[in-house]
C-alpha cells in the first residue's frame, strides 16, 4: 500500500509516494535522487547506506522509510559546506583515509555523529565508532587518524 | 616510515583527482547509474552443483506482463570461452556445474517483476556425483567434473579433472633429501575465501544500432570488452566499456563477468537493461574466489640448517570452470618453493575441478595462502635444527647475486634489509608476556611486464589531460600518472584532469590487476608526456633563440638552461601549439622481457617461474592468544616491502595497510565452508566475517627503497598485492608458539586453534 509522505533529507522536504514495505535507502536514492548513499548488503552488516536520522547514524536499508517521517535525516551530500568541503571530509581525503571510496559515505556520517557526541575521542572510541562500517581498501589506521585530526580541529575552533 | 593512528598530518601531497567525488557523494558508481527506459535483471542460478538439465522451459516466465527478455544458452552464439581452457558457455549447456551457474537471464520493467519472471522459469535436473573434495578429485576413480574435458581447447598440461598441471624442478630433489641432516615433512590445508569489495558488481548496457554502450563494475575494461566480444560474436570497435568509480576489486571483478549477458538482454529487449548483484549473489556467482589448496612439503637441511632440498606437492581448487586459474599452478608452485636458495627442488601443483564456484585471481592469487603454508613449515624446519626462525631466514633466503629456486639469479633486491627492518620495527627478541608471541614470515610476488598504452594532450588555455587506458579501482595507481606527467613536462599534478575507464576513448591497458598500472600504464605515461616535452623544447627553443637541448621545463615555465630569466610559460607555449601543431602525445614504451633462468626445467610453464622487478616482504606480527577460547588477536604488524621505488607515499602506505588487514582476515576469520553437496555454507557478511576498525591492530610500514634493474618509472615496481602475501604466515608463527604446534588449516579460527591447544594438552 502506497503512502504520501514528506522526507527532509539534508534540510530540504521532498513529498514522495511509497509503498510502506521500501526501505529509506531506495527512496532516498531513487525517488529523492541522492546516489551518495550506498547498498552494499541491503542487510545492516556493511554500513555503506549509513544516514543520520536526528543525528542519529541509521543503516537505511532496514529502515522503512515512513518511519523517518518528521525526521532530520542527513546523507553525504549534505554534508560539504556550499562547494568547500568540511574539515572532516578535507582531512579524510589529505590523510589518505579515502580509496574506493564506497564506505566513504557511510564511515563520514558514523565518524560525524561519533564527533558530535564524543568531541574528545580516545583512537579505541573512534575504532568501536567506526565498527559498523567495513571498509575492505584501507585497514581503518588512516580514517581513524583522520577523525583524530578532525576531532583536534574542532576542539580547537 | 610509520603508520600509527595518531592525530599526526602527512604532507598532503597526493590528493586524488577523484576525491572529491567521492567524499561529496557526487562521485557516481555504476549501481548510480539511470537511463530512461531501462528495465532490470534478474538471473536464474542453477543452486544444485552438479546435474544434468533434463527440462528447461521459460515459457510462462516469457508470456508474464512486463517481461521483455527472457534468455538461455540456446539465444545466444554457440561460443565455449575461457582465456586458458575453453569450457565454459555464458548460460549452462546441458550441464550445471556449480550453485552459481547461470540457467536464464530475466529483463523486465521492474525488479519485483523479474524476480517472479525467475521463479516461474521451470527446470528440471537428473543429478550426478558431485565432487566436492580437491585431492579426491585427482583419483582415478572420480567422477569428471567436465567429461568432454579432452575436447576443450586449451594451451595447458591436462588430465581429466586436473585442469592444469605445472611443475618447477632443479638439481636431484630425491637425492638432496637423502643426503639432507634431517628432513622435515607438514601438511598444510587452506580454506577458500573471498575478494568480498563493499561495492556489489553492477552492469549497465544500452544499444544504439550495431553498437553497445556497458557501463560496468569491472576491474578489466579492455578483457571485459574482449569477453563480450568473444560470446556475443561483435568486432571490438562495436563495443564500449566504460566504468564509473569503481568501489573496490581485490581481483573480484577481474575477469569478464556479465557484461553480455546484460547486453544480449538490451539487444532482444530493445532497451537499456541495468543489473546490480546482491550481497548473496556476489559471494556465490563470480568467477573470482581465493582457492583452497591442499599442501605436502619435504624439506632438507644440513646440520647447518642450510636447505639442501625441498619438494612440494600442491592440489588447488580450479572450482568448476577454469576461469583465469589457469596460471595458478606454476604460480602456487613457485611460491610453494618460496624465496630461498634450494640447490635441489620440486614443486608440482596441479589445478582441480571440482563442482565449487570457479576460483579466478583475488589479490595475489595463491600467494598468501602458499606463503602461509610454507612459512609454517619452515618454523617447523627452523625449529627441528634449532636455529631462531629470523635467523633461519636470513641464512637461507636469497639475496641479491643469489639465485632463486628455479633458477633465476637475482639482481639488486632488499629481501634481506626487508628481515631486518620489520625484525627490528616489531621488536622482536624483547621479554613478551607468556600469551603473546610475535611470528615472522617472507614472501614474494612478481611485477607484471605488460603493454599498455596512454595519450596525453595540452589543450591552449595550458591545462591537460591524461587519456589512459589504465584503471582505477581504488588505490592510487592512475592517481599517480598525474605526478609523472607533471614531472615530465615541468607542470603541476593539479594541471591535469583523468580521462579513464572508456575502451573506446583510450588505447589498451591490462586493468586494476597484476598490480601493474603504475609499472606499465606509467610507462606509456612519461613516454606520451615526454613527446609533449619535446614539442614544448622545441616551440620554446623558437621563442627564446636558444637550442631546444638547452630548454629546461620546470615550475610552468619553459626556460634556457644556465639562465633561468630567459623564460616562456608552459600555457604561453600551449597558446602558440593550439594556432599551430597541436600538443599530443601518444605512449606505450616496450616492457622489459622475462629475465632468464639456468638449470631449471617448468613442465606446464607459463612464463611464472622467472619473475621480472620481483618484490620482497617480511611481516613480523605480534599475536596475543586466548588459551581458554582460542580466540586470538593481532595486537602489532611490523611490514617491511620492497617494492623499488616509492612514488606516492600516502597511496603506498595505504595499499600495504589495507592489504594487511585482508591478511588478518584471511588468517583469522575468513573461509568459505562448503555443505556436503559443495553449495557454500556462508555466503553473507554475517557468517563471513570480515575485519572491523575495532579489530585493527597499529601497522607499521617500512619500505625498503633500493635500485631494481628492469623496474617501472623511476624505479617502482607493483604494489598493491605484495602486502596481501605474508601476514597470515606470521600470524601462524606466532600463533604455533602460543599453542605449541601449527594450526594446519586456513583461516586459524578461534575453533581450529582451541582445537590445536587441547591436542598439544593431551600429547603432554
Amino acid at each position: 500500500m502506497s503512502e504520501s509522505i514528506h522526507l527532509t533529507v539534508n534540510g530540504v522536504a521532498y513529498p514522495v509516494t511509497v509503498d510502506q514495505g521500501r526501505n529509506l535507502l531506495s527512496v532516498i536514492r531513487t525517488e529523492i535522487g541522492l546516489t551518495g548513499t550506498k547498498e552494499g548488503c541491503d542487510d545492516c552488516e556493511c554500513g555503506a547506506c549509513m544516514v543520520l536520522l536526528d543525528g542519529q547514524p541509521v543503516n537505511s536499508c532496514s529502515y522503512l522509510a515512513v518511519q523517518a517521517q518528521g525526521r532530520a535525516i542527513t546523507t553525504v551530500e549534505g554534508l560539504a559546506d556550499g562547494d568547500a568541503l568540511n574539515v572532516l571530509q578535507r582531512n579524510l581525503l589529505e590523510t589518505g583515509g579515502v580509496q574506493c571510496g564506497f564506505c566513504t559515505p557511510g564511515m563520514l556520517l558514523s565518524a560525524t555523529a561519533l564527533l558530535d557526541r564524543t568531541p574528545n575521542p580516545s583512537d579505541e572510541e573512534v575504532r568501536i565508532g567506526l565498527s559498523g562500517n567495513l571498509c575492505r581498501c584501507t585497514g581503518y589506521a588512516k580514517i581513524v587518524a583522520a577523525v583524530q585530526l578532525t576531532a583536534a580541529e574542532l576542539r580547537n575552533g | 616510515m610509520t603508520a600509527t593512528p595518531t592525530a599526526t598530518k602527512p604532507a598532503p601531497r597526493f590528493v586524488r583527482a577523484d576525491g572529491p567525488d567521492k567524499v561529496t557523494g557526487s562521485g557516481r558508481y555504476t549501481a548510480d547509474l539511470t537511463l530512461t527506459g531501462a528495465l532490470a535483471a534478474k538471473f536464474k542460478y542453477a543452486d544444485v552443483t552438479h546435474a544434468r538439465i533434463t527440462k528447461l522451459d521459460v515459457s510462462a516466465a516469457r508470456a508474464m506482463p512486463g517481461v521483455f527478455a527472457v534468455l538461455t544458452q540456446a539465444d545466444v552464439p554457440s561460443v565455449k570461452f575461457g582465456p586458458f581452457v575453453q569450457d565454459r558457455t555464458l548460460f549452462a549447456d546441458g550441464t550445471v556445474r556449480f550453485e552459481g551457474e547461470i540457467i536464464a537471464a530475466v529483463a523486465a520493467v521492474d525488479a519485483a517483476t523479474a524476480d517472479r519472471a525467475v521463479a516461474a522459469i521451470v527446470v528440471e535436473y537428473s543429478p550426478l556425483p558431485v565432487v566436492n573434495d580437491i585431492e579426491g578429485a585427482l583419483a582415478a576413480d572420480s567422477p569428471l567434473v567436465h567429461a568432454e574435458w579432452a575436447d576443450y581447447g586449451s594451451i595447458l598440461v591436462r588430465d581429466r579433472n586436473d585442469a592444469s598441471f605445472a611443475s618447477i624442478a632443479k638439481g636431484d630433489v630425491e637425492q638432496g633429501l637423502a643426503s639432507s641432516h634431517l628432513v622435515v615433512t607438514s601438511r598444510y590445508v587452506a580454506d577458500g575465501c573471498h575478494a568480498a569489495p563493499i561495492e556489489p558488481r553492477a552492469v549497465v548496457a544500452q544499444w544504439e544500432g550495431n553498437k553497445v554502450t556497458i557501463w560496468t563494475s569491472t576491474q578489466v575494461p579492455f578483457d571485459a570488452r574482449a569477453g563480450v566480444c568473444e560470446t556475443l560474436e561483435l568486432p571490438n570497435n562495436r563495443v564500449r566499456i566504460i566504468v564509473p568509480h569503481l568501489g573496490g576489486g581485490f581481483g573480484g571483478k577481474c575477469g569478464f563477468h556479465y557484461e553480455a549477458h546484460v547486453a544480449a538482454l538490451a539487444r532482444v529487449a530493445k532497451r537499456p537493461v541495468r543489473l546490480v548483484f546482491s550481497r548473496r549473489e556476489e559471494f556465490v556467482a563470480p568467477d573470482r574466489r581465493r582457492e583452497g589448496i591442499v599442501y605436502e612439503f619435504h624439506t632438507g637441511v644440513d646440520a647447518d640448517g642450510r636447505i639442501v632440498a625441498r619438494k612440494a606437492w600442491l592440489a588447488i581448487d580450479n572450482g568448476a570452470y577454469t576461469a583465469d586459474a589457469g596460471f595458478f599452478s606454476q604460480l602456487a608452485a613457485m611460491h610453494a618453493l618460496g624465496p630461498y636458495r634450494i640447490p635441489n627442488a620440486l614443486a608440482e601443483a596441479h589445478l582441480v575441478y571440482t563442482n565449487h564456484q570457479p576460483s579466478g585471481s583475488v589479490r595475489a592469487p595463491t600467494a598468501p595462502q602458499t606463503c602461509w603454508a610454507l612459512e609454517s613449515h619452515t618454523d617447523e624446519v627452523a625449529r627441528a635444527i634449532g636455529l631462531d626462525p629470523v635467523a633461519f631466514r636470513t641464512l637461507n633466503a636469497v639475496d641479491t647475486g643469489a639465485e632463486g629456486p628455479s633458477g633465476q639469479t637475482y639482481g639488486e633486491i632488499g629481501v634481506q634489509q626487508c628481515i631486518e627492518a620489520a625484525a627490528a620495527g616489531a621488536g622482536y627478541g624483547n621479554p613478551l608476556p607468556d600469551d603473546e608471541a610475535i611470528g615472522v614470515a617472507i614472501g614474494w610476488w612478481p611485477s607484471f611486464s605488460v603493454p599498455s598504452g596512454a595519450y596525453v594532450k595540452i589543450d591552449g588555455d595550458g591545462s591537460g589531460q591524461i587519456i589512459t587506458g589504465a584503471q582505477e579501482c581504488g588505490t592510487g595507481a592512475v592517481m599517480t600518472l598525474r605526478q609523472l606527467a607533471a614531472d615530465e613536462l615541468g607542470m603541476d599534478p593539479e594541471d591535469f584532469e583523468l580521462v579513464y575507464q572508456d575502451t573506446s576513448v583510450a588505447p589498451y591497458d591490462m586493468g586494476a590487476t597484476g598490480s601493474q598500472t603504475l609499472f606499465n600504464n606509467g610507462r606509456a605515461v612519461v613516454a606520451a608526456a615526454g613527446q609533449i616535452a619535446e614539442q614544448l623544447r622545441n616551440l620554446a627553443a623558437d621563442r627564446l633563440e636558444a637550442s631546444p637541448a638547452d630548454i629546461v621545463l620546470a615550475d610552468g615555465t619553459a626556460s634556457v638552461a644556465g639562465s633561468p630569466d630567459r623564460g616562456v610559460p608552459i600555457a604561453e607555449l600551449a597558446g602558440i601549439a593550439a594556432g599551430g601543431e597541436l600538443l599530443i602525445g601518444h605512449g606505450s614504451g616496450m616492457p622489459p622481457g622475462p629475465p632468464p633462468t639456468v638449470g631449471s626445467t617448468c613442465v606446464g610453464d607459463l612464463g611464472m617461474s622467472a619473475w621480472v622487478a620481483p618484490q620482497f616482504s617480511c611481516h613480523a606480527v605480534r599475536v596475543k592468544l586466548d588459551r581458554d577460547t582460542g580466540v586470538a588477536r593481532v595486537m602489532h604488524v611490523s611490514a617491511a616491502h620492497d617494492s623499488g621505488t616509492i612514488i606516492n607515499p600516502i597511496g603506498a602506505q595505504g595499499q600495504v595497510e589495507g592489504a594487511v588487514l585482508m591478511g588478518i582476515g584471511q588468517a583469522l576469520t575468513e573461509g568459505t565452508t562448503y555443505d556436503d553437496q559443495g553449495r557454500q555454507r556462508n555466503a553473507a557478511l554475517l557468517e563471513y566475517k570480515l575485519q572491523t576498525a575495532a579489530d585493527a591492530p597499529p601497522i607499521a610500514v617500512h619500505f625498503v627503497e633500493i635500485n631494481t634493474p628492469d623496474a617501472g618509472p623511476r624505479g617502482a615496481k607493483g604494489l598493491a598485492e605484495a602486502p596481501n602475501v605474508a601476514t597470515a604466515a606470521a600470524i601462524s608463527n606466532a600463533l604455533a608458539q602460543l599453542v605449541g604446534a601449527p594450526v594446519r588449516q586456513l583461516p586459524m579460527t578461534a575453533e581450529r586453534v582451541w582445537t590445536a591447544l587441547t591436542e598439544q594438552a593431551a600429547q603432554s
